[in-house]
């Protein structure tokens, strides 16, 4: 059903399905998906002794596709599941799947908002109302360059983990310092963006022009208030060059989904095109969906702290004459549902339910 | 309906070591700013004294893994177990205590005097086997990792390894089982770590949490 959903919203914004092969050429994935990637795929020996590996992501295969088979499509999607090692560590299963779009064209920030705004409405048609948040390796290559910074890796990690301390070890600049400390510490919209032209780094203004043609196509599709631009997301796929996002819902841990522009991935095979696309894991969509329903199913549950039992017995009235069901209870500490207590303690009611 | 002032809450839970050294500070620096769990201390979940506050004691190891698949949003843990497990987290803070080393250490008696003195196919003992691979990996030696789950000083000694990577604050122990230290591989020390998308989706409870905790890891001497 949620593959369905996912058909039919690809269909509808004119994407067409394609197939990628179980497996691949090693040497090709690596080209496009890079280190350390790589290393958490299977692999095994073709006859004549070539590396040969089971898909585990779709992206770089259909960046082939698009190279080998002159395909006259520019607007892709996939439906498909991956196998990747798991570690005794990993709560994730060996295969999972996945379904993405990937859109190719000329490279504006009209085809990033585009892919953006179709998974929030794919995610949103299933039920799921998703958060996104934006970071661009353009940025931040500019910024390494700007400062000179040589352990692009080690920058990446330490941004991206938002440790302050690690990014101290690598860099010494003090203006360099304050630029990065900005990054990690902060989460906006396009101000972000536009403080650091603000503060000195005139390459960046490109990237400024570009983040307001993004939000132009967000805001048209009504997005905007789930987007927020956080420099810190720096995902980990080497083919990654413009922005980069990732898909994430309450409840959940970990990402979704993710995805950003790869036009250097096409270089790789020879196509000077712009790429961008999204992937999203359909496991962990089930997994949202069973906790959102099961959020919405049970009853309601009532607190009450001392003196507000009249309080909570007439909200209870209230709520069932509308059919909503309802359980009331003295509060012992519990913070799974509402709290009848003082005056300053809390939000109105509408804003909970 | 506007009658009625009320919460719908956003529970934290903050993970902490059950055991181990970090665990007497942490409990310290928690009391200073007045938090203190309302069980029992063999109750892993426990509520707090702080209101939408839970904290989770597990194993020092464990924090990590706890905090990447959410299940906890943040926690308290050494550098060193975050670094082995390699998941992507946020580390909002250096917490400054529980400092000490991560060092290669020798016998005594042997002739390496520099990593780059270990012969390929060199035995090493750890309870960081991932930190480990990756740093001989990096000086270009083939390592055999043997994993022991502690008490790894005693290891070359006994000709279980030729040398072992283990932490070490003061080189005491070290000593005392006649090992030396050749390199120094990483600090560790205490840090404050948070899931990616509490962070985000609790953003102001996180900060909160964050916030009181540096102010008192710098106000209390431990």
């Amino acid at each position: 059903m949620i593959e369905e959903k996912f058909r039919e919203i690809f269909e509808l914004w004119g994407y067409r399905e394609v197939r990628t092969s179980t497996v691949e050429y090693f040497d090709i994935i690596k080209l496009g998906a890079g280190e350390p990637f790589v290393d958490s795929i299977f692999k095994f020996q073709d006859y004549d002794g070539k590396l040969i590996s089971i898909r585990g992501e779709i992206t770089t295969q259909i960046a082939r596709m698009m190279a080998t088979r002159l395909y006259n499509e520019n607007r892709v999607y996939y439906i498909e599941n991956c196998i990747r090692f798991v570690s005794p560590r990993d709560v994730g299963q060996r295969e999972f799947w996945q379904a993405g779009a990937e859109l190719f064209g000329r490279g504006g920030a009209e085809e990033d908002g585009e892919i953006i705004c179709l998974a929030l409405e794919c995610l949103e048609k299933l039920g799921l109302k998703a958060n996104v948040d934006i970071g661009s390796i353009s940025i931040f290559r500019k910024i390494a360059n700007y400062f000179k910074i040589e352990e692009l890796d080690a920058l990446r990690r330490a941004i991206s983990s938002k440790s302050l301390f690690a990014i101290r070890e690598i860099v010494r600049n003090e203006s360099a310092m304050e630029v990065l400390k900005y990054i990690i510490e902060n989460r906006g919209s396009i101000e972000i963006v536009k403080k650091l032209v603000d503060m000195g780094i005139a390459e960046i203004m490109e990237d400024l022009k570009y983040f307001e043609g993004l939000f132009e196509v967000i805001r048209a599709y009504g997005y905007e208030d789930r987007i927020v631009v956080d420099l810190s997301t720096l995902r980990e796929m080497k083919y990654y060059n413009g922005i980069v996002f990732e898909i994430f819902l309450e409840g959940i841990g970990i990402p979704i989904g993710g995805g950003g522009r790869y036009d250097e991935m096409m270089k790789e095979f020879g196509l000077s095109l712009g790429a961008t696309g999204f992937a999203v894991n359909i496991d962990l969509i089930m997994k949202a969906i069973k906790y959102s329903t099961m959020k919405k199913e049970g009853p309601v549950r009532i607190y009450y702290k001392e003196g507000f039992l009249e309080k909570a017995v007439r909200m209870a009235k209230e709520l069932r004459s509308k059919g909503i069901k309802c359980i009331i209870a003295p509060h012992r500490g519990e913070n799974n549902g509402i709290i009848l207590g003082e005056r300053d303690e809390g939000t109105n009611i509408s804003n909970t339910k | 309906m506007e009658l009625f002032w009320v919460k719908e809450m956003k529970g934290l839970i903050l993970a902490i070591p059950n055991k181990g050294r970090l665990r007497k500070p942490i409990m310290e620096i928690l009391e200073s700013i007045g938090i203190m769990a309302m069980d029992d201390e063999r109750v892993y979940l426990s509520n707090t004294t702080m209101e939408n506050l839970q904290l989770l004691s597990v194993r020092a190891v464990d924090i990590p893994t706890y905090i990447y698949y959410g299940i906890a949003d943040m926690g308290i843990t050494g550098k060193d177990i975050i670094e082995e497990c390699g998941f992507e987290l946020y580390e909002l803070a250096d917490m400054k205590f529980g400092s000490c080393n991560l060092v290669l250490a020798v016998r005594e008696d042997s002739p390496y005097s520099i990593p780059m003195d270990l012969p390929q196919g060199v035995k090493v003992a750890t309870e960081f086997p991932n930190i480990t691979r990756r740093f001989f990996n990096s000086l270009g030696i083939q390592a055999e990792i043997i994993i022991l789950r502690g008490a790894v000083e005693i290891a070359p000694i006994l000709g279980l390894s030729d040398c072992i990577v283990d932490l070490s604050s003061t080189g005491e122990t070290l000593r005392k089982n006649g090992l030396r230290s050749i390199a120094t591989i990483m600090k560790s020390s205490a840090r404050l770590i948070c899931n990616k998308i509490s962070y985000k989706t609790k953003y102001n409870e996180v900060k909160r949490i964050e916030e009181l905790l540096v102010r008192a890891c710098e106000n209390i001497n431990l």
